[in-house]
């Protein structure tokens, strides 16, 4: 039976109501509720410990909410059969060191219902489309942690998930294989699937998400799509500047030009938001350089889901 | 419950265990050593060769006349032989205290202090003799004692037999210058000499008993009690390896990592409890398989097996129950240990520690009470003796119908257990 083809097209594919889960006094995922729509990609944005992990583990059926419901494509995670349309991508590289990476695959396309002839095909071709067929047949212990991870990502998509849960899924991968692993997750969104992407990585988020909640300490601080929780903060554009030493000095002399007084210090470099950044950049220069700061560089860009969670948390999202 | 979800975890289970060096000696190689260090330190190929005692020997008797003296007595222990095998190898001292010396350094088996005159005194009446029994470690002083006693009765007995004889001759030879021929005892039939031989001959060894050896098949030869020991060992591999399989079950997956992502597949709990089960039941039988191996051509072990008996086909049933017995008691185990490492140590300890009350390795009746009761309560020992009693007894399907049926019980009930243990062991996963 294939559950999805059963299903009205227009109930989403993952729904979250009020879920939290405790350890003992700590809150991991604190009353989250969104939901997601079938072909959607989903990004959950946050820094290390904001409940993503627990939140996709709790998606995934591996872990009991203490409170709240979760619904996959109508049905609860638990049911095996679900399962059997979801794929898991845990963060950290789980595999069997002692099998190759063909082996490692296989088995899973076992617990699939795969097998034969279909099985071998169709893990060749994903480990093919990872850059890990020349290696198939080494033991996935010899693996680096990139080839791992590339592994990993390839098991999760062995059975033909409808949905697809990712955790960090390109954390460790290098440039290269990052951008592969992008345009397969393009790939499966143009097929319709849907995607929920955990990440820390804000240009990753940008980059594939239709929709994207941003997490801190469990809760979700701002839902949904990029360029719409940009505008609602009300930033125009980022003027970095970097000097020549540490930058907590000049804080008082930029932050009439900021918007909303909004600087950001971190070590030598000044993040300033601006509405008119034209005007005001000129401006900004000259008062560093007439109080005796020397200027490294200037860049203006456009602000990033990295300066909303910025402007929402006053933390960036990967501390330094 | 899907084939394919259970055949995968077998083949995984079986990859990974064989081809994991710490696995691979606990499963492969230590039941091999553990055949091979009964095979030829239990029971060593010279165990049906007699044994050559290193004696000292101080002679004061050697500058007598008589026609035996000491030094007649040193000759014969250096060349006195039993089976075709030296008994003792001779080394003589100058004086007592060295030859003391060398027996407390445990240099020497034993040690013979042979006094002036006891050649004269052999001959013509009662000779003393002093007899140290040396020994270099607890087992060893019983067996030198045995020997040293055996050589002594021994060689009294035949001196007093030759006497006898000697006495018979010259009574025969000139008893008839000195008695009423054909005098006779009242109530006996037989001629004076005659009574006299019969009566000297009973002084000598009251009680001429015959032993006959009725061990059973398996416990004649060496060859066939190292195949009482081979399957021993194969049953100890079954306690600890059993135990460590079923304490792995979910604890060894989660330490990997890869529970997360199991509970995560549609293979369900159950799936993966098959899977792992059948794997460990078949790597169980190539443990046991290996033993047997070893055993035969390693250490020239004979096992008993008839296919025709019905009753030798309970043997590898039993095996199975055993190692479904054990794999449960290893997931009930599961419920206290959190780490793959505190599992596997337990599982050793354990296995060790029933393997004695099991009485795998010494029979049961060395054990004092408490520890024998133990033994007796414990499932597997059921199971143990039960294939002992098939394989060494020649006990008929009758005989241990009874108990295979208790270890069936007991497998089914501790199995059962064992399960619900899992199962909280992944419900705690879940709500942690």
């Amino acid at each position: 039976m294939n559950l999805s083809n059963d299903r009205s097209m227009y109930e989403p594919a993952v729904s979250v109501k009020n879920v939290s889960k405790r350890f003992g006094d700590r809150t991991a995922v604190d009353d989250v509720s969104f939901e997601v729509k079938r072909g959607e990609v989903y990004g959950l944005l946050g820094p290390n410990g904001a409940g993503k992990t627990t939140l996709l583990s709790i998606l995934a059926g591996v872990v009991n909410p203490t409170s709240g419901t979760v619904r996959i494509l109508g049905t609860s995670p638990l049911d095996s059969k679900t399962r059997g349309l979801v794929g898991f991508c845990p963060q950290e590289p789980v595999v069997y060191d002692e099998l190759s990476g063909f082996e490692n695959i296989m088995f899973y396309a076992g617990l699939h219902g795969l097998s034969g002839s279909e099985a071998v095909k169709k893990c060749r071709e994903l480990l093919d489309k990872l850059g890990l067929l020349e290696y198939a047949d080494r033991r996935a212990g010899k693996y680096s942690g990139g080839m791992k991870k590339r592994l990993n990502f390839a098991i999760a998509l062995i059975g033909d998930p409808e949905v697809l849960l990712l955790d960090e899924p390109t954390t460790g991968m290098d440039p290269g294989i990052r951008r592969t692993v992008w345009d397969l997750i393009a790939e499966l969104r143009s097929l319709g699937k849907t995607v929920i992407l955990a990440t820390h990585y804000m240009e990753e988020a940008e980059a594939l998400s239709d929709r994207v909640a941003i997490m801190d300490g469990g809760r979700v601080i701002a839902e949904g799509e990029p360029e719409m929780l940009k505008k609602e903060c009300g930033l125009r554009a980022v003027i970095n500047l970097e000097l020549m030493e540490p930058a907590g000095g000049a804080l008082k002399l930029v932050e009439p030009y900021a918007y909303e007084g909004a600087v950001y210090v971190d070590g030598n470099s000044l993040r300033v938001y601006v509405e008119d950044p034209d005007t005001v950049a000129p401006k900004l220069v000259s008062r560093l350089l007439n109080n005796g700061y020397k200027l490294l560089a200037m860049r203006i860009s456009p602000p990033t889901l990295e300066d909303v969670f910025l402007k929402l948390t006053g933390r960036r999202l990967v501390e330094e | 419950m899907r084939w394919s979800a259970i055949k995968a975890f077998v083949v995984k289970e079986l990859k990974t265990t064989l081809r994991s060096r710490e696995q691979l000696f606990w499963i492969v190689f230590w039941p091999m050593i553990l055949v091979l260090m009964t095979g030829y330190i239990f029971i060593p190929p010279s165990v049906d060769q007699p044994k050559t005692l290193k004696i000292g020997v101080v002679n004061y008797d050697n500058r007598s006349t008589a026609p035996f003296n000491g030094s007649y007595f040193v000759q014969i222990l250096d060349e006195v032989e039993y089976k075709g095998v030296k008994l003792f190898d001779v080394v003589e001292y100058e004086n007592e205290s060295t030859m003391v010396d060398d027996l407390k350094g445990g240099r020497l088996d034993g040690g013979f202090l042979i006094p002036r005159g006891f050649g004269a005194n052999l001959m013509m009446g009662q000779a003393t003799l002093r007899i140290y029994v040396g020994a270099s470690d607890l087992q060893s002083a019983q067996i030198n004692e045995a020997i040293l006693r055996g050589f002594i009765e021994g060689m009294s007995r035949e001196i007093a037999y030759r006497k006898v004889n000697e006495t018979i001759y010259y009574m025969r030879r000139y008893g008839s210058q000195y008695m009423p021929e054909n005098l006779t005892i009242p109530g006996f039939n037989e001629t004076l000499v005659e009574f006299l031989e019969v009566w000297m001959t009973g002084l000598v060894e009251p009680i001429n008993a015959t032993f006959v050896d009725v061990k059973p098949e398996t416990l004649m030869t060496r060859s066939t009690v190292i195949g009482w020991y081979t399957l021993g060992a194969a049953g100890m591999s079954i306690l600890y390896t059993g135990l460590n399989i079923g304490s792995l079950m979910a604890v060894g997956e989660k330490e990997r990592g890869t529970l997360k992502r199991l509970l995560a597949s549609p293979a369900t709990s159950t799936d993966m409890l098959i899977g792992k089960t059948l794997a460990g039941v078949l790597t169980l039988g190539l443990t046991t398989g290996l033993s047997v191996i070893v055993g035969i051509f390693g250490c020239g072990a004979k096992i008993l097996w008839n296919p025709l008996k019905p009753e030798h086909w309970l043997v590898p049933l039993l095996l199975v129950l055993g190692s479904l017995l054990m794999i449960g008691f290893g997931m009930l185990l599961s419920l206290v240990t959190k780490t793959a490492r505190g599992a596997s140590g337990l599982s050793t300890v354990l296995g060790m520690m029933l393997s004695f009350t099991a009485g795998i390795w010494f029979p049961k009746s060395w054990m004092p009470e408490w520890m024998r009761f133990l033994g007796d309560v414990f499932p597997a020992t059921w199971a143990i003796d039960a294939m002992r009693s098939i394989m060494v007894f020649e006990a008929g399907l009758a005989e241990v119908l009874l108990d295979t049926f208790k270890v069936l019980a007991a497998t089914t009930v501790i199995y059962l257990l064992g399960i619900l243990a899992y199962r909280t062991v992944l419900r705690r996963y879940a709500e942690a």
